[in-house]
């Protein structure tokens, strides 16, 4: 395996709460994601998938273990760069899409290049390009209280990728939309990962999208289960 | 300001609200300004007329123009005094008085020196070289019904003051002036009832007093010494308003009631901003998550309330100061000042922006994380 690495989890453990109320949310975790692959989680609830993505997206620190964004050592940045990491290396799918309410989809993107400076003409064309691929360009000017379930999820993904992101890190983004339109956005994210070479960790409910991953990981009560699925063995 | 224009936009109802409260606010502001100014004005007028670049009490802790009295000794020491170019005993007393007519006056009689800078321009009538009792006495009273021309009768002394000129707008303590050449003003004020016994003249010392020396000052540098030296205290001009009757009770009122009002304003837009930074958590953990910096948070939710207050305010007092400028034509007490309006909206914005940066402060305390979901 020759590709670079995008994404590396080291030995991560999480203990999340305090006193006697402690939570040992991750536990020795270890993962590896080269660019322009994408990994799928499973695992039942409260199993730690959440935790893993806020570790990997620097939202949480670690108690233990590092995290690699490509060449960037996150676990060793203080909050502010950890914010700055976020802003030009990663890029984030939420489940619900959590879009702004009073942007319309162009400027969901746009709010992203304003955060990483003044943005040029070029950031208006690679947005309304982004739009484009998700099949959203006539509906650029569209706030998302004008766009349906899956029109809002797609809006995310293009602004995931906005910032160029060595990482794409997506939580659930199935959940709210029926079968049909969850597979178009999963195999768009699938093909999104090819073509722009990022390394993408997507925790998903749906064992029916799994098989749009290139890789599945199983996660109990914080650990990532050894590689049991076919594709996964595969491609180890 | 990206993200603080379209939520401006977005949520425009709820901004319209608040900023048509700060909009009333700066629309009370700029007439309450204008009816400060208008009720100084009217206090203190006639001091603002004065030549004199200085006025010296007698000492006092609180120097009055009426309870000050001074005498000869301290203005010819005033007249050597290195830096002051010229100076004029001048005496000031409130009198009710009658007109020819019957009619109830109060008239402040001012005793100056005729011939000297405190001596009043004279709009309409004659000069105090043509009549040494005659005074001449304030617009104020000619739109009270005196006539040029009228015997003006102060009470309890009798002293009668032919009126032979008028003179602008002069105020002192809200009550008109009436100038006397200062012999006169110092029979009515020192005399007895009714001036001398037939026959008989008035004492010589009675012309030795007066209530206030004022002075023309080239070089300040030594008024302090001088006033120790003499016995009195030296005001400039727009200080000694301080001296005037009720002005400076006047003044904190009308201070507490506009610190009052920005004071409101700003627990407003405080509150406002305090209840929509909470309600936009989501989106703030949002666009955290997305890798803005709590800065740009900041920065771009003070430019928003920025935004509002000044447009809220900008249109409030442009309706206030057309309001303003139609009551300044009625005769009501009313003045604006640009100064002073300037100053009591620059204080609402600051303090607008001081309540609204408090609350905007929480945007600090969001965490990115819950942008992760409902699941903590
Ligand atoms: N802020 C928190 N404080 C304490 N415990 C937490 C917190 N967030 C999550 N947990 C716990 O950590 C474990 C993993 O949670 P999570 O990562 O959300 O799992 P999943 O996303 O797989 O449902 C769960 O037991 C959960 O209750
Ligand atoms: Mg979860």
């Amino acid at each position: 395996m020759s590709a670079a690495i995008g994404l590396a989890a080291e030995h991560v453990t999480l203990v999340l709460g305090d006193g006697d109320q402690q939570i040992t949310a991750l536990n020795d975790v270890s993962l590896q994601i080269t660019k322009g692959e994408c990994v799928a989680v499973v695992g039942p609830s409260g199993s730690g998938k959440s935790s893993l993505l806020a570790v990997c997206g620097g939202l949480r620190a670690p108690t233990k273990g590092r995290i690699r964004i490509g060449e960037t050592d996150l676990t060793a940045l203080k909050d502010s760069q950890r914010t700055g990491v976020r802003r030009s290396k990663i890029g984030f799918v939420f489940q619900q899409s959590n879009l702004v309410p009073s942007l319309s989809a162009l400027d969901q993107l746009m709010l992203i290049a304003h955060v990483n400076g003044s943005p040029t003409k070029a950031d208006e064309n690679r947005a309304m390009k982004l739009l484009d691929s998700v099949g959203l360009a006539a509906r650029a000017r569209r706030r998302p209280g004008q766009l349906s379930g899956g029109e809002c999820q797609r809006v995310g993904i293009a602004r995931a990728l906005m910032n160029r992101p060595d990482v794409l890190l997506v939580d659930e983004p199935t959940s709210m939309l029926d079968h049909n339109r969850g597979t178009d956005i999963v195999k768009l994210l699938a093909t999104q990962t090819k073509e722009h070479g990022v390394a993408t960790l997507m925790v998903t409910h749906d064992a029916s999208m799994l098989s749009w991953a290139d890789r599945v990981l199983r996660m109990e009560d914080g650990r990532v289960l050894p590689a049991s699925s076919p594709m996964a063995t595969a491609a180890q | 300001m990206f993200l603080a224009l379209r939520d401006l936009a977005f949520a425009k109802g709820r901004f319209a609200l608040m900023a048509t409260v700060i909009l009333l606010v700066a629309f009370l502001m700029v007439l309450l300004s204008g009816l400060s100014s208008g009720l100084i004005e009217r206090n203190v007028s006639g001091i603002k007329l004065m030549k004199a670049t200085h006025i010296a009490f007698e000492l006092d802790n609180i120097p009055s123009y009426t309870n000050s009295f001074v005498d000869k000794e301290m203005w010819e020491a005033w007249a050597k005094v290195p830096g002051v170019s010229a100076m004029t005993p001048t005496g000031i007393t409130a009198f009710n008085a009658r007109n020819s007519n019957g009619t109830a006056l109060t008239v402040a009689l001012m005793g100056v020196v005729p011939g000297s800078f405190m001596e009043p321009n004279v709009l309409a009538g004659a000069t105090f070289a043509s009549d040494p009792r005659g005074v001449i006495i304030s617009d104020e009273l000619i739109e009270k019904g005196v006539k040029v021309g009228d015997v003006i009768r102060l009470d309890r002394v009798l002293t009668e003051l032919k009126v032979i000129g008028t003179a602008a707008h002069a105020n002192i303590g809200h009550v008109p002036i009436a100038y006397a050449p200062l012999p006169l003003w110092q029979e009515a004020t020192y005399g007895p009832p009714g001036g001398p016994p037939p026959g008989d003249e008035l004492p010589k010392v009675l012309f030795d007093y007066a209530s206030v020396i004022a002075l023309q000052v080239s070089d300040p540098a030594q008024l302090k010494k001088a006033d120790d030296e003499i016995g009195t205290v030296t005001l400039s001009r727009e200080e000694s308003f301080n001296a005037a009757p009720a002005y400076r009770e006047e003044v904190l009122t009308v201070f507490l009631i506009q610190g009052f009002m920005i004071f409101v304003s700003a627990m407003v837009v405080g509150a406002f901003f305090a209840v929509w930074t909470i309600q936009r958590t989501p989106e703030i953990g949002l666009v955290k998550a997305l890798g803005a910096s709590t800065g740009y948070l900041m920065r771009d939710a003070l430019a928003q309330a920025l935004v509002v207050l000044t447009s809220a305010i900008a249109v409030g007092g442009v309706i206030g100061y057309m309001l303003g400028r139609y009551i300044d034509t009625t005769g009501v007490s009313f003045k604006l000042e640009s100064a002073a309006v300037g100053l009591n909206i620059g204080l609402l914005l600051v303090a607008g922006l001081i309540g609204a940066a408090l609350s905007i402060r929480r945007i600090g305390s969001v965490d990115p994380i819950i942008a992760l979901g409902a699941e903590r």
